[in-house]
């Protein structure tokens, strides 16, 4: 995971006046999606508020494309009411599903996922947010 | 509308399950638990349950944190597939313990620290069998439940119809070893090689899920799954060497000194519609290069209606590695 310790680095130096220190979580991933959303002090950073703030974080298009993927590769309907929190696997994908996802989203986005990381991807959401910091760190490469 | 009537159901069982316990009108038929040299491999077909009592009957073994997982999942067929697969692993272990009865409903589960479900033994007042091993796998046509003593296992089974949305090779190039690329490059006939292709993701899947240390302990990349000529063997299990030309052996690719020939595995077509693939750990007995066949019981059940032991049918066909 020192890919996402690298981004919080980043989006620390950002938000300095706003975001006192990683101590509120402890330095996890829940940290960086704290920072990315620019919530503050007051906010004890649940889970579920965290949650809340990556809704608003990953790109809406980026949530729309992944959502389009997902309905192709298990072929559900248009009207498959996709949300971000929706799970790959009560969707009815397999772990065969899921890596044709993450190889679809690959070739959407120009990124390249780590094997690891693809098993990892339950939710659309999971997948954006993703998508979003290998996106981000492309130039860098 | 299954979900609606599962709703209603689980509302009124917290209160009466009790009553429903003790409603069982045909009981579970007992099996031998395999022996340590054994596999067992049992099946649901789901399009074979459409009794919607005897669907609630299996709604009723299950854990209030398995029926809200039923829930969460999107449709009917997708909640049926998930209770078929809690109900199968759930009366398949239950059938093993043949002198006392084991209510299905009695088992808990947990997850291993790898996050491979296993059942919690020692909650178990009425248990007096060793641990056993099972995994899970399921289609949307077809639930398996493989179990052994002793021994980790990792099941997959895949529609033989799968098409993949991706192009092969493509796929292959992304997430295969470099071995297993070249032996689906080399098959000309795209047929045959998406064929070829399910088979090898079946084995690889197997044999992750028999690891039980996650996919990330094991990235498909780094190991090649492979049909090695089989050495002649002084002894034969069944007598007879049809299906036994190849072995399936895995290598690990940067790990040359891993220890992969502690692995056994099998492959066959099952009810003519799937590819099954088992892998499991040996016990130390058979040692060097040579494999001897897995010793495996087939079985198609809809439990509590009907069992059906179908080796040496036409619904098992060994492609590999087995008797």
């Amino acid at each position: 995971m020192a890919s996402v310790s690298a981004t919080s680095a980043t989006f620390r130096v950002s938000l300095k006046p706003c975001f006192k220190n990683n101590q509120v979580t402890g330095g996890t991933s829940t940290t960086v999606k704290m920072a990315r959303a620019g919530w503050a002090k007051n906010v004890f950073p649940t889970l579920r508020t965290s949650r809340f703030n990556v809704c608003c974080a990953a790109k809406p298009e980026t949530v729309q494309k992944v959502c389009e993927i997902v309905k192709k590769q298990l072929a559900l309907s248009d009207e498959t009411e996709l949300t971000p929190e929706s799970k790959f696997a009560a969707l009815g994908a397999d772990s065969l599903d899921t890596v044709e996802i993450v190889m679809g989203l690959e070739e959407e986005f120009g990124i390249s996922v780590e094997e690891e990381s693809s098993q990892n991807i339950t939710t659309v959401q999971e997948a954006a947010d993703l998508i979003e910091k290998l996106v981000q760190k492309k130039p860098e490469a | 509308m299954l979900l609606l009537r599962l709703r209603v159901k689980f509302m009124m069982s917290i209160g009466c399950f009790q009553r429903n316990l003790c409603a069982a009108s045909s009981p579970l038929v007992p099996v031998r638990p395999p022996s340590p040299m054994e596999t067992h491999l049992w099946y649901i077909l789901p399009d074979e349950v459409k009794s919607s009592k005897l669907l609630n009957r299996y709604f009723e073994l299950l854990s209030p944190c398995e029926k809200e997982k039923v829930f969460r999942m999107h449709g009917d067929q997708l909640q049926q597939r998930t209770l078929l697969a809690r109900t199968l692993v759930r009366t398949t272990i239950a059938r093993y313990q043949t002198n006392s009865h084991v209510h299905p409903r009695s088992f808990k589960f947990k997850k291993n620290i790898y996050g491979k479900p296993e059942v919690e033994w020692q909650d178990l007042e009425d248990w007096h069998l060793p641990p056993l091993h099972f995994n899970l796998s399921h289609t949307s046509s077809l639930i398996a439940c493989g179990v052994t003593v002793n021994s980790p296992i990792g099941i997959d089974v895949e529609e033989k119809q799968r098409k993949l949305r991706n192009n092969v090779l493509r796929f292959a190039r992304r997430y295969f070893s470099p071995y297993e690329v070249e032996l689906l490059a080399a098959i000309s006939d795209p047929e045959y090689q998406r064929q070829e292709f399910i088979k090898l993701w079946t084995l690889k899947e197997a044999y992750v899920k028999a690891l039980g240390r996650g996919f990330s302990a094991a990235p498909f990349k780094t190991f090649t799954i492979r049909f090695r000529a089989a050495m002649e063997r002084a002894i034969h299990l069944s007598g007879h060497r049809d299906s036994e030309a190849f072995d399936i052996v895995v290598d690990s690719i940067d790990d040359p000194e891993n220890l992969t020939n502690n692995w056994q595995f099998a492959l066959l077509e099952l009810a003519s519609s799937h590819y099954a693939a088992i892998c499991v750990e040996k016990d130390g007995t058979t040692g060097g290069k040579g494999t001897l066949p897995m010793k495996l019981t087939v079985r198609r059940t809809i439990p509590y209606l009907e069992d059906e032991c179908v080796s040496g049918t036409a619904a098992v066909v060994a492609i590999s590695g087995m008797t």
